[in-house]
């Protein structure tokens, strides 16, 4: 059997594409985590980002405004959940839970009237130096602006965290807020800010699955991959690095048990539908045994409330 | 150039505790102040309202004449006041030099020049690059001491600094302070630790339940006096009467071994000693030799072989701590936090855990509340806690007061038997001399003691009988009144 150089090539550009969201919603999260506060409602953010960037396209025309409005409402909806646990000190965990339901709930009910509708073209990059490399030309080139950034995220995340100001700032925040007060930091608004920008990148990830990955709007699209962006924070221990190994690794066994239901593998579906997500933890918690490395990198005060008091 | 620091009718009240009430104090440069005082008297609140944790309800602070306005630690920073708080105000994940840089506003390079000559010139060795994790207490506080150096302070506040330095780092920082102050720094130094005081302050001003009580020269001051104006009130040389006590044997240990899996445990080779009715057993040490394993092993959190303890005539090696309560004997933990109270529990319900058999805290699988808090309000009368909330989280009660409950707790069923160990560690005079009476009259009423204990001096005022725990083993008995400090330092050490 001759295999198609350029075939393998396709394939592998589609597993990175399925691994756009979880880099993007997690590398999000992950600095949301490493300020020391846990937001579990990546699943809705991300939900309210596909629903917002797949309506405002539909009414509005524009891509542009379409992506940087997913962004927005993503902004929005972590902001209830920064004022509920910062400003009213609420348990990270339960309301973390509370805004996944929610936005399952309201992107079902304003996606009513989008159902069936076709989405646009997303206008890709480099179109035409696809066929110049073989192998090489489809991973490369073809891709939508966003397929790019998200491959960039992880290594500017790192930069951003060892080698900025701000950075060293957020972790010491999430290492102790208590001495990051005393040493006259702003725990609060610090820790407002990376909620803020872990709910811009769930709704970035979520306008790439309802404009990009598959141009549509249907209920519940997200299909937990919001969880699974947060168990890629945790199991890569923190590190953005390994959060693209592991959606790679999620994004590669998704895409070839696809294919092995295709061919018809005397393998139950069920088993191969859930090989992903054991693989997956499985091969972050091998890479990431060193517990000194993890007890460096884990956020001390991760899930715990701070108030000042006097 | 001098640098004057004033502080000048400052009140600070907090709900059932006036914190400080209407101090007045005032600091010169050149010269080390001691700021004294017992647990809870206030200082460590008026410390904070220097570096702006914590803000005063009432009250000014002048530095060289300008009135200062310190709403956040930021503002005391921006006005040359460096301080080294008791607990650690540092990232212990980051690196020394990150910790250092966070607050910084200079380059990286010109502050690693700044710190490389700070650290040659104090004779630190710190290397910048290791997470602070990794450092021992001293090294920690030497990285706060840097990052206050960083600003050139004009006063350096040090709270508490010893509660977890060696002697030997103790010394180094003593001599890094007086050096400091040679340079022009204003010194206030906090403590509880009166021979600290005598052997590094110039002045001491004393503080008691919020208020300023005497401010005077140290020349003027020797260890007595400071202590009694500490406490507020004569304190008694109190001495045990040694009295003969009765052959009446009450525990015996026989040829007890016990080998631990851990390798930071000791083993414990061939332990044999009994105990009288009314007598108290002292088991002196240098920590870390077996005091803590042994204590387990007499209380049962580990649990040896049946025959190896023999309490009231019956062998009990196999039984857990709440079958051998029921046998009258009572545990007090050295880790008063950790082992014997949960924290974050009110005072009451650490009341409960020591459920006792005859206490009726419990009907049918149901909390019996009212009846707890009865016998709690009793412990906190009965034994002099300072407080009248017993909803209160054991947490918030200072190291005596939480050991005054545990040891009224343990001692309001009426044992034969109480086993401590370190009961006074770390608590200021007049709770060790509170403790210390209590200890003697338990004896008194012809009830049994084992006293595990690290400080020679107690163990030389509180015991009938000495023996000396060296890797494991136990030295021959001795009577106390043949034995000195330095006869127990030589054993401690592992000789003869």
């Amino acid at each position: 059997m001759i295999i198609d150089i350029n075939f393998i090539g396709l394939i592998i550009a589609s597993i990175m594409a399925s691994a756009v969201p979880l880099i993007l919603a997690s590398c999000g999260e992950l600095i949301t985590e490493r300020s020391g506060v846990l937001n579990l409602g990546v699943e809705g953010m991300m939900i309210i980002g596909a629903i917002s960037g797949f309506a405002l396209m539909t009414v509005t025309g524009s891509l542009i405004i379409a992506v940087f409005g997913a962004m927005l409402a993503g902004v929005l909806i972590s902001t209830i959940f920064a004022f509920l646990t910062q400003t009213l000190i609420t348990n990270h965990v339960a309301t973390g839970l509370a805004l996944t339901i929610f936005g399952i709930g309201i992107s079902a009910m304003i996606g009513k009237n989008f159902v069936g509708i076709p989405g646009k073209e997303f206008p890709v990059l480099f179109e035409s130096l696809k066929d110049t490399i073989p192998l090489l030309g489809p991973i490369l080139f073809g891709h939508s602006i966003v397929f790019y950034f998200a491959f960039a995220l992880p290594f500017i995340t790192s930069y951003f965290l060892k080698k900025t100001k701000i950075g060293l700032i957020v972790r010491a925040v999430g290492d102790s807020p208590e001495s990051a007060s005393n040493q006259g930091i702003n725990v609060r608004l610090v820790r407002y800010a990376c909620i803020l920008y872990g709910g811009s990148m769930s709704g970035l990830a979520g306008a790439y699955l309802s404009m990009i990955y598959t141009p549509q709007w249907i209920e519940n699209m997200t299909g937990g991959r919001g969880w699974i962006a947060l168990a890629l924070v945790v199991f890569s221990t923190w590190n953005p690095i390994k959060i693209l190994i592991g959606a790679m690794i999620f994004g590669g066994l998704t895409i070839i048990q696809f294919h092995m239901q295709a061919i018809g593998v005397r393998i139950p579906v069920q088993f191969l539908t859930a090989l992903p997500y054991i693989v997956t933890i499985v091969v972050l918690v091998v890479i990431s045994r060193d517990s000194r490395k993890i007890r460096l990198s884990t956020p001390s005060s991760l899930g715990k409330s701070f108030h000042k008091d006097n | 150039m001098n640098t004057n620091l004033k502080i000048s009718n400052v009140t600070k009240i907090y709900p059932g505790c006036v914190a400080n009430d209407n101090v007045s104090l005032e600091f010169n440069s050149g010269k080390i102040y001691a700021l004294l005082g017992e647990n809870g008297a206030g200082k460590s609140t008026l410390v904070k309202i220097l570096s702006g944790v914590i803000i005063p309800d009432e009250g000014k602070i002048y530095l060289n004449e300008n009135n200062l306005k310190l709403n956040s630690p930021l503002d005391a920073k921006k006005n040359d006041i460096g301080m080294v708080f008791q607990h650690f105000n540092l990232f212990e994940t980051l690196s020394v030099f990150e910790n250092l840089i966070i607050d910084s506003d200079e380059e990286r390079e010109s502050l690693r020049e700044k710190i490389d000559s700070i650290m040659k010139k104090y004779n630190f060795s710190i290397d910048l690059d290791i997470p602070v994790l990794n450092l021992s207490a001293g090294q920690k506080q030497k990285v706060e001491i840097i990052r206050c150096l960083i600003r050139n302070p004009k006063v350096l506040i040090m709270d508490e600094p010893t509660s977890v330095l060696t002697e030997q780092e103790t010394s180094e920082l003593f001599l890094s302070l007086k050096k400091f102050s040679e340079e022009g720094i204003l010194i206030i130094y906090i403590t509880h630790k009166l021979k600290e005081v005598m052997e590094l302050c110039d002045e001491v001003a004393v503080m008691r339940r919020g208020k300023l009580v005497s401010v005077s020269e140290i020349k003027n001051e020797n260890i007595e006096s400071l202590a009694n104006k500490m406490v507020g009130q004569n304190l008694k040389t109190i001495r045990k009467k040694k009295e003969k006590t009765s052959s009446d044997q009450l525990i015996n240990i026989i040829n007890l071994n016990f080998i631990s899996e851990d390798p930071f445990e000791t083993n414990l080779s061939d332990i044999n000693f009994s105990v009288n009715r009314g007598e108290c057993l002292g088991i002196a040490g240098i920590s870390g030799n077996g005091q803590s394993e042994l204590f387990q092993v007499l209380s049962g959190e580990i649990i040896s072989d049946k025959n190896s303890i023999e309490f009231n005539k019956n062998y009990i090696g196999d039984l857990n701590p709440q079958e051998r309560r029921e046998y009258l004997m009572a545990f007090s933990p050295e880790d008063r936090l950790e082992q014997a109270a949960i924290p974050q529990m009110a005072i009451f319900e650490n009341v409960a855990l020591n459920n006792f058999k005859s206490s009726n805290f419990f009907n049918n699988g149901l909390i019996n509340e009212n009846k707890i808090k009865e016998h709690s309000k009793k412990i906190i009368s009965d034994f002099n806690v300072n407080t009248d909330n017993i909803e209160l989280k054991s947490q918030f009660l200072s190291g005596g007061n939480l050991q005054k409950l545990i040891i009224g707790r343990e001692l309001i069923t009426s044992p034969d038997l109480l086993i401590c160990f370190n009961p006074t560690w770390g608590l200021d005079v007049g709770a060790i001399n509170y403790i210390h009476e209590t200890l003697i009259k338990i004896n008194e009423q012809n009830k049994s003691i084992i006293l595990i204990s690290t400080d020679t001096d107690e163990l030389l005022k509180l015991s009938d009988k000495i023996s000396v725990i060296h890797k494991g083993k136990l030295s021959k008995i001795m009577n106390a009144d043949e034995v000195t400090s330095e006869k127990l330092g030589i054993l401690m050490g592992g000789g003869n």
